[in-house]
């Protein structure tokens, strides 16, 4: 490649990353200002407001949402992901009549936008008696069309059948196959999706915006939202509050960054 | 002894690792929608009678309904405005950085940052950012001689900021999806490419983007349907507590999934109604769907 064409493009990524970066920095120095300063000059350089903002966040209701918010988005990613992985075990290791109809099946449910069917999902929630729970924000993860899509396109992809094979000569049973001898095979993929399906109960915001109607139910993104009103605008502890909010989900960022790229490689060949 | 063996592995274990998938996509997916369906032929508030109507939402949405038909069109204009941009900067970028060897890490964790970021979370510094009188992105203008603009009372700027936000958000996730699909090409069809003594920028479109176009078709259909249920960022940017018009100056930022939210649960409580416009919405994303998965099958029986 020529050097010219390495410069561009080395110019190019900085000049992108950059603005990835800006607004993400803004929202870290200007956590700690005080919110009448934040308009004051160019909020570049971090002031000494963060302590108070926190405070003033940690007063209010914050710590229920954030215990609502990992409790959702725990249970949804756990379930979500177990059974998407059954569906991709069966794809891969089984020949079943329909199995062509199924996979036609999941891509269909794949492409059904969920949110579409919220206001029957209420009246169904209200006849369950769950209203009152978190629950309605939990299940509506379950069964997840791209999580199904994306396991069967790994395992496919990585999974040697000839493992499963021996294992069940060794007289495995099917279950502890699943469990102990494929999952740490698709452990990428599996990590994987369990980063996407944190990260989008977790920042999810119309199905909680309908479900949440009392204080103890709140979530993160609503409470956040919520922050506005409660303290005329409090610029300051709202933006405090998201620096919090972010913090798990960079967290698990950075710490499966390595197997997230590995996983998205292997899922994405086929397409 | 043989089939009985044979039954267990064609028909129970398989049933037993489906079944959870199926049976919660039926009670919690499936149900919803086809109840909302049954909803939109009545007049229904949550409480009391259920009023049947017959076809009479339907026919409102189309007839009488000029918010619905703005909404539509509000949305097809975020759309062409935000993702076409995204999608190629994605591609771009994960060209670029398949191309490097240092720092391809640092580079790509960084870019993929906004798309892990909670979008209230975009809201609001896009709201700093562009404000008329504060906003960081008018003082660069005014610092150069320029005048400041109003990017978010103007309902000719309002979109583009929504547009923007999108590019700033997805265009890490596509780069992602891109960088897997450009790594997993093998290394020999390249080697050959520079014998026989092709540019990059012509093995590039000769050989990388074709080679892509499985992940461009998934891409392409998974933006489309989420940009027609685009929701949180234009509702975090206008959901002004102070105003009672929704949607931004000029309703300009009102998309179709904000429109139905306010009908069935914002500022009238129209389940019925509400129902008609998501199953409108449900039908025009599942011919989209369609259309999109008839290209991706065409693609593998090449």
């Amino acid at each position: 490649m020529s050097r010219f064409i390495k410069g561009f493009s080395y110019l190019f990524l900085i000049f992108i990353s950059f603005i990835s970066l800006v607004p993400f920095y803004l929202m870290l120095t200007m956590s700690t200002y005080k919110t009448e300063q934040i308009f004051k000059g160019l909020p570049f350089f971090p002031s000494d407001y963060l302590g108070t903002n926190i405070s003033t966040v940690f007063q209010s209701n914050f710590i229920q949402a954030y215990g609502n918010s990992l409790f959702i988005s725990s249970i949804s990613m756990a379930v979500c992901v177990l059974i998407s992985a059954g569906v991709g075990y069966a794809v891969t290791v089984y020949n079943f009549k329909y199995k062509k109809f199924l996979k036609t099946f999941i891509m269909l449910t794949m492409m059904v936008p969920t949110q579409i069917g919220i206001i029957g999902y209420m009246i169904e929630m209200r006849s369950f008696h769950l209203t009152n729970t978190l629950w309605p924000m939990i299940l509506i993860w379950f069964a997840n069309g791209f999580g199904a899509f994306w396991m069967i396109q790994f395992i496919e992809g990585s999974l040697p059948l000839e493992i499963v094979e021996s294992a069940r000569i060794d007289g495995a049973s099917e279950p502890r196959i699943f469990f102990q001898i494929v999952f740490p095979c698709i452990k990428p993929g599996i990590l994987t999706l369990c980063l996407l399906i944190f990260l989008w109960s977790w920042n999810s915001y119309l199905v909680p915006l309908v479900f949440v109607n009392k204080a103890n139910l709140t979530t993160i993104p609503i409470f956040i939202k919520g922050l506005a009103n409660a303290y005329r605008t409090d610029y300051g502890a709202q933006l405090a509050g998201l620096v919090l909010a972010t913090i798990p989900l960079l967290l698990m960022f950075v710490c499966g960054s390595r197997s997230f790229i590995k996983g998205l490689t292997a899922g994405a060949v086929k397409g | 002894m043989n089939s009985k063996a044979n039954k267990k592995y064609t028909v129970m274990w398989p049933t037993i690792f489906i079944a959870p998938f199926v049976i919660c996509f039926l009670i919690f997916n499936l149900y919803p929608i086809l109840y909302s369906f049954y909803l939109s032929f009545t007049d229904w508030s949550g409480v009391g009678e259920k009023v049947f109507v017959g076809w009479g939402n339907y026919v409102r949405i189309f007839t009488k309904d000029k918010t619905f038909i703005k909404s539509l069109w509000n949305t097809l204009y975020i759309m062409i405005l935000g993702f076409p941009v995204s999608i190629f900067l994605g591609l771009i970028i994960a060209a670029f950085l398949s191309n490097l060897k240092k720092f391809r890490n640092f580079f790509q964790t960084i870019n993929f940052l906004p798309y892990i970021t909670t979008p209230v979370a975009i809201g609001l510094v896009f709201t700093f950012l562009f404000d008329w009188n504060t906003g960081v992105i008018n003082r660069i203008i005014e610092a150069f001689g320029g005048e400041g603009v109003n990017w978010l009372g103007n309902a000719k700027f309002a979109p583009l900021v929504i547009g923007f936000m999108i590019i700033w958000k997805c265009t890490g996730y596509y780069m992602a999806l891109y960088l897997a699909g450009i790594t997993s090409i093998s290394e020999d069809i390249y080697e050959a490419a520079k014998v026989d003594g092709a540019s990059t920028i012509k093995t590039f479109f000769k050989i990388t983007v074709p080679l892509l176009r499985p992940i461009t078709v998934f891409i392409v259909l998974t933006s489309v349907i989420y940009a027609l249920q685009l929701f949180d960022e234009p509702n975090l940017m206008f959901n002004v507590s102070t105003t009672s018009i929704i949607g931004g100056p000029d309703r300009s930022c009102l998309t179709m999934v904000w429109n139905f939210y306010d009908v069935a649960f914002g500022s009238t409580a129209r389940l019925g109604y509400g129902s008609a416009i998501a199953t409108t919405l449900f039908i025009i994303i599942v011919i989209i769907s369609l259309i999109g998965m008839k290209f991706m099958n065409g693609k593998e029986e090449n």
